[in-house]
């Protein structure tokens, strides 16, 4: 990944999180003003319908009252038998607009029943029991009706002829009808819960079209059983999406203060959710854009930042590649600028230091090769400076004995100068390596070569020689010559490296970008040290041998591109590991 | 209506002749004697024929001549007119394809009008024989409006758009001070009748003394009629109050316990109210009963979805036995064997009702109410057979 992706990645994460945080905060913030009008709106609502519900309350009590008040009411009070108006109160009650309405003797006789009109004669005790009905209003009772048991919202009124007194008790059925009459404002609907059973009743669940749905009864439920229980006023919200509404239950309490009922003021809180609807969409469109923008200028920010950034990596490879004049073109003065400038000067200086180290190493080189030479050429030479002496010695002090000083030093001269000639022979292959010339090469092949050429030798050195040769090496190609002379060099090395016997390990493998030759001995081991100088030409741990061996090795395998690694701990052997393409 | 024609009270508007021979009426004679009088005398408002005393009987032509005279003042006041039509309304339906046959209303109209348009459960139109046995009848024809509710039955006499109407209990007590009525003696009998499946007798016996006759009498019959125990009313066999008809609710109670709901079935809206009342009742005593609306037309064998039905049947004779044998077969009774006497009849009676199986509540008369424009009459016999050919029409003076 480069460095203006991951740029344009932390720019682009940015943007977003930081339009999500603003984004999620106005919402968060326009919800809440919204909440808080929809619920001072509700509010408002809510009191009106109390005031509706209030005002049919205050209907049903003059309604009554002004039955009590009338000419009928105060006729039949005058009256002592009753028979003739059993039919009465159904004609009073048709003719106000009640459910129910019954005319009540003083002594709580039923004289007519609106509702129920076969009840006549039968006694209505509760309503000679409370002194004053005109102060009480209209109140919830249960009714128990020819069709069951229901809950009704009655007033008592009183007519008076003399000392005789008939009561009226009128009023409505809390149904469908009631509420019906309840005329809630738009976005508002009400419900009743009858409160008739001590367990939640599906069935008492009403609307203004007769038995409310099941799914109102299982949504409202908890909030009705909560308002049973705790009997105070509760708000809710049910529902989900743009069906969600807003519940008010209010609880309705009976003569005796006993909860009757709960009416359920419902506020449908579509328009808020199509309103949040709305804003949500116009916020996603809106940060999307903000997103996009931000990504657009995140690319055309990051272009511009890294341009340096990227010229500055660029003349970085360049040095990288060898290329030590690559400079960058300063153009900021910023960070970046004198990033540039640091890097023109630190490469002006790598140049400089790579010449003065080229120079002292080419001095150490040439020191090294002078004392290797030294060192080569001063062992022959002893022995040639002391044959010629003994030579010399024996011509002035045993001229009898000259002739054969002089064969068996002459010999030795010869051999001695054999021996510099062959010294100088060395350094003078090391001096003209050849350029190698490339064949198809079965690596595997030239390793079993060397295997039979040196079997002889290493069983005489009591050597185990052991190859795990990869049977689909590919072939490479390379110098027969020159990569036999490398086999040969490690393995007369592994040799040397075990005077007291081992094993010898030639192993090849294939991998990825060519093949893998590794030759393994588990003589001695070399320090790290050791290690680090080990193709140093002229350095060598042995005491015999010129140093040349490994840098020849090393040497030809750069010739053929590929890189020579040694890996060994003292006391665990070595391995030399050549990669080649 | 026997009884407050002895108290001295009167339904009807009559003359000052008609109410002096009123007044006399106890004293007169038999029966056919008194209907030919009083054919003579239209305004005269009399229903029933009184009985008389052995000793009074014996005494009839002065009787009759006391009459006469009176009746020839009256008529010098009142003369019967032809012509006419006679418009009348009913409760009933009649949703059949042609008019009722048998039994007391249109089919006694027979006697002197023939039949010119029948529409089953809408209207009625008889036309005025020329030939009738007993003479023309004075009216040309008598219009008959059918399925008329008795609020608007009611209505309609107030507005003078009908001449005769039926007066239920309730429209009685609505009448105009003055108001001509005609009344019958209580011929129709009000009875539960329990199903075969009803086997637990306790169970029939606590609904017969759950319900609270007098209360229903009193309200919702606006005490027209009379509670019995019985099938024959107390005018027809002399015995009815040995049934008892006792309110007993303890008892009712003591045996409703572990009954079973029963269902009661009322097929005339008119007795809905009596049924409502009855369940009320009914669950005072622990018993549970369903109110079921049945068809108008469903007779004793009909109707078996039902454990009780609420029924009303006429009698249709003034002989004890055969009506007795009539109302055994209207509410699914065994026949009863014939009686001779009134112990057999009685006994008779007593083993239709032992069981518990039809139990009577009450007896009701017939009661008309008649438009100012209606003269002569009653229009009614005892029974409630209509006598519309005494009747005519007069035009009324503003």
């Amino acid at each position: 990944m480069t460095f203006r992706t991951r740029l344009l990645l932390i720019f682009t994460a940015a943007v977003v999180v930081a339009v999500g945080l603003v984004g999620l905060l106005v919402s968060a913030g326009i919800q809440y003003r919204f909440e808080r009008l929809e619920s001072q709106r509700v509010d408002a609502l809510v009191a009106q319908f109390r005031k509706e519900y209030e005002r049919n309350v205050q209907e049903i009590a003059r309604a009554v009252n002004g039955i009590a008040a009338s000419d009928t009411a105060v006729d039949i009070a005058a009256k002592t038998d009753y028979s003739a108006y059993n039919d009465t109160a159904a004609s009073l009650a048709a003719a106000h607009g009640l459910d129910l309405l019954e005319l009540v003797a003083a002594d709580g006789t039923i004289i007519s029943s609106a509702e129920w009109p076969a009840r006549f004669g039968y006694k209505e005790d509760w309503l000679t029991q409370h002194p004053d009905w005109k102060s009480r209003g209209a109140f919830l009772k249960r009714e128990e009706l020819p069709d069951g048991v229901t809950v009704a919202l009655l007033a008592v009124g009183t007519a008076t002829a003399g000392d005789r007194v008939l009561y009226v008790a009128g009023g409505q059925r809390l149904d469908r009808a009631f509420l019906s009459t309840l005329v809630p404002p738009a976005g508002m609907r009400a419900l009743l819960y009858r409160n008739l059973q001590t367990q939640f009743a599906a069935a008492d669940l009403l609307d203004a079209s007769g038995s409310a749905p099941a799914t109102d009864a299982a949504q409202l439920r908890p909030l009705i059983e909560r308002v049973k229980t705790l009997k105070r006023e509760e708000t809710n919200s049910v529902g989900s999406g743009a069906a969600a509404e807003t519940i008010h239950a209010l609880p309705l309490f009976g003569l005796d203060n006993d909860l009757l009922g709960v009416l359920l003021v419902a506020s449908s809180r579509r328009e808020l959710v199509e309103l949040d609807a709305f804003l949500l969409k116009l916020g996603i469109g809106v940060a999307s854009g903000g997103i996009f923008l931000g990504i657009a200028l995140s690319w055309w920010a990051t272009a511009r930042i890294t341009r340096p950034v990227r010229r500055l990596a660029e003349s970085a490879g360049k040095v990288a590649a060898g290329d030590w004049g690559a400079t960058v073109e300063v153009a900021t003065a910023d960070e970046i600028g004198q990033l540039a400038r640091a890097f023109n000067r630190m490469t002006h200086e790598l140049v400089e230091q790579r010449e003065r180290l080229v120079q002292s190493e080419r001095v150490a080189a040439w020191r090294e090769l002078a004392r290797r030479l030294a060192h080569e050429l001063k062992n022959p030479l002893f022995p040639l400076q002391i044959t010629v002496e003994n030579m010399q010695r024996a011509r002035d002090q045993y001229p009898e004995q000259f002739d054969e000083v002089f064969r068996e030093g002459s010999a030795t001269l010869l051999a001695e100068l054999a021996n510099l000639k062959q010294i100088i022979s060395r350094f003078s292959d090391f001096a003209k390596m050849p350029a190698p010339e490339m064949h198809r090469i079965q690596l595997n092949g030239l390793a079993a070569d060397t295997v039979q050429l040196f079997g002889p030798q290493l069983t005489q050195a009591h050597i185990v020689i052991r190859t795990e040769l990869d049977p689909h090496l590919p072939v490479i190609m390379g110098d027969h010559e020159q990569l036999e002379r490398v086999l040969r060099n490690l393995t007369l090395n592994a040799i040397d490296a075990m005077p007291q016997g081992g094993t010898l390990t030639i192993r090849t493998a294939a991998h990825e970008t060519g093949v893998r030759l590794e030759v393994s001995d588990t003589g001695q081991g070399l320090t790290p040290e050791e290690c680090a100088r080990l193709f140093t030409p002229y350095y060598t741990t042995k005491t015999h041998g010129t140093g040349l061996g490994l840098a020849i090795v090393q040497s030809v395998i750069s010739d053929h591109k590929g890189r020579i690694s040694v890996e060994s701990e003292p006391g665990k052997g070595s391995t030399f590991v050549i990669d080649l393409g | 209506m026997w009884s407050r024609f002895r108290a001295g009270r009167n339904v009807g508007q009559a003359s000052w002749p008609v109410v002096a021979l009123e007044r006399q009426a106890p004293r007169l004679a038999p029966r056919l004697a008194l209907r030919l009088v009083l054919r003579l005398a239209p305004r005269l408002v009399l229903r029933q024929a009184p009985r008389v005393a052995p000793r009074q009987a014996r005494r009839p032509v002065l009787h009759i001549a006391v009459v006469m005279v009176c009746v020839a003042l009256a008529g010098a006041a009142t003369r019967p007119r032809y012509g006419g039509t006679l418009r009348v309304e009913l409760h009933g339906a009649f949703e059949s394809a042609d008019p009722p046959q048998t039994g007391p209303g249109m089919a006694d109209l027979a006697r002197a009008f023939n039949i010119t348009l029948w529409e089953g459960g809408r209207r009625a139109v008889y036309a005025a024989d020329e030939n009738a046995a007993g003479g023309r009848p004075f009216v040309d024809s008598v219009e008959i409006q059918l399925a008329r509710p008795p609020r608007d039955q009611s209505i309609d006499l107030e507005l003078g758009k009908t001449d005769i109407v039926e007066l239920g209990p309730n429209e009685i007590r609505r009448q105009q001070p003055g108001r001509r009525t005609w009344q019958s003696q209580p011929v129709r009998v009000v009875a539960l009748v329990f199903s075969r499946r009803i086997e637990d007798f306790r169970v029939r016996e606590a609904l017969a003394l759950a319900v609270d006759r007098a209360a229903i009498l009193t309200v919702l019959l606006q005490r027209q009629g009379e509670i019995s125990g019985a099938l024959l009313p107390q005018w027809l066999s002399g015995y009815a109050f040995l049934f008892p008809a006792a309110f007993d609710l303890p008892r009712a109670r003591s045996l409703a316990a572990g009954a079973h709901p029963l269902s009661l079935g009322v097929s005339d809206p008119g007795l809905r109210t009596i049924a409502d009342r009855i369940a009320l009742n009914a669950r005072d005593a622990g018993l549970t009963v369903n109110v079921a609306p049945q068809g108008a037309n469903q007779g004793a064998t009909q109707g078996a979805s039902v454990d009780i039905r609420l029924m009303e049947t006429r009698i249709a004779s003034a002989d004890p036995s055969r009506a007795l044998a009539a109302l055994a077969a209207a509410f699914g009774l065994p026949e009863p064997v014939r009686a001779e006497t009134p112990d057999a009849l009685y006994a008779a009676e007593h083993s239709l009702l032992e069981g518990f199986r039809v139990v009577p509540l009450f007896h009701l008369p017939d009661v008309y109410g008649a438009g100012p424009r209606v003269k002569g009459g009653p229009g009614i016999t005892p029974l409630g057979e209509w006598r519309f050919g005494d009747l005519w029409i007069e035009s009324v003076h503003p």
